[in-house]
């Protein structure tokens, strides 16, 4: 069985997203090293700079999905 | 990634506020009548047709008005941590990498049926009303929590 290109690509997907959901995961175990998605995007955002632009991502991910 | 403090605002003493999280001393009442707002502005919002003003008007809306709390009435945020350990940020750095990579690939393929891009492959699963009215809703309260953050 010859998996298509199209599956592959959607396989990939799949495994970096349930990559991020399993860092996630790690991370919150008691004592991990691995920062969790809230403190390091908190850490980003302790400059004004960084704030405004993950808002902005926020934002954006929104428009792009929702609004075309 | 520099690992260093940055000075930032964590540091200035903050006025005290009430807090708008919920279970976090405010009433819960207000909190389940704001949840229903949400959830109602959600389907709603999950209705416009795409790339119509009324879509556009949606987005914008909770848009503006989380830029006016962070502005000018921000809630309580949640201090973040004063270092991050460079072994385990490298973790979550190769995650996000690999999908901006994979994503710039498809995009640069002109998301042809063989490589998709995310968006591709998103677009049909928030077809649904009631998926996309969740999806916004989750997006909603994924930009509150950036506020806090």
């Amino acid at each position: 069985m010859v998996m298509s290109t199209r599956a592959l690509t959607i396989i990939v997907f799949a495994a970096v997203v349930a990559g991020l959901f399993l860092l996630e995961f790690l991370a919150r175990r008691p004592g991990s090293r691995i920062p969790t998605l809230g403190q390091w995007l908190g850490y980003l955002m302790r400059p004004r700079i960084g704030r405004v632009l993950i808002l902005l991502g926020w934002w954006w991910l929104g428009w792009h999905y929702f609004a075309r | 990634m520099a690992t260093e403090d940055f000075p930032g605002d964590r540091e200035r003493p903050r006025p005290a506020r009430a807090s708008f999280w919920p279970g976090h001393g405010t009433n819960r009442v207000r909190t389940a009548v704001i949840g229903l707002i949400l959830v109602g502005y959600a389907w709603a919002a999950g209705g416009a047709a795409p790339f119509s003003a009324t879509a556009l008007i949606c987005v914008l809306i909770p848009g503006v008005v989380l830029a006016g709390l962070a502005s000018w009435r921000p809630p309580d945020r949640i201090p973040p941590p004063d270092k991050l350990d460079i072994t385990g940020m490298s973790y979550w750095a190769i995650c996000v990498a690999a999908l901006f990579e994979w994503e710039a690939a498809a995009y640069r393929d002109n998301s042809l049926p063989w490589h998709p891009s995310l968006t591709d492959l998103v677009n049909p699963l928030i077809g649904p009303h009631i998926m996309k009215s969740a999806a916004i809703l989750i997006w909603i309260l994924a930009g509150w929590a950036l506020v806090r953050r």
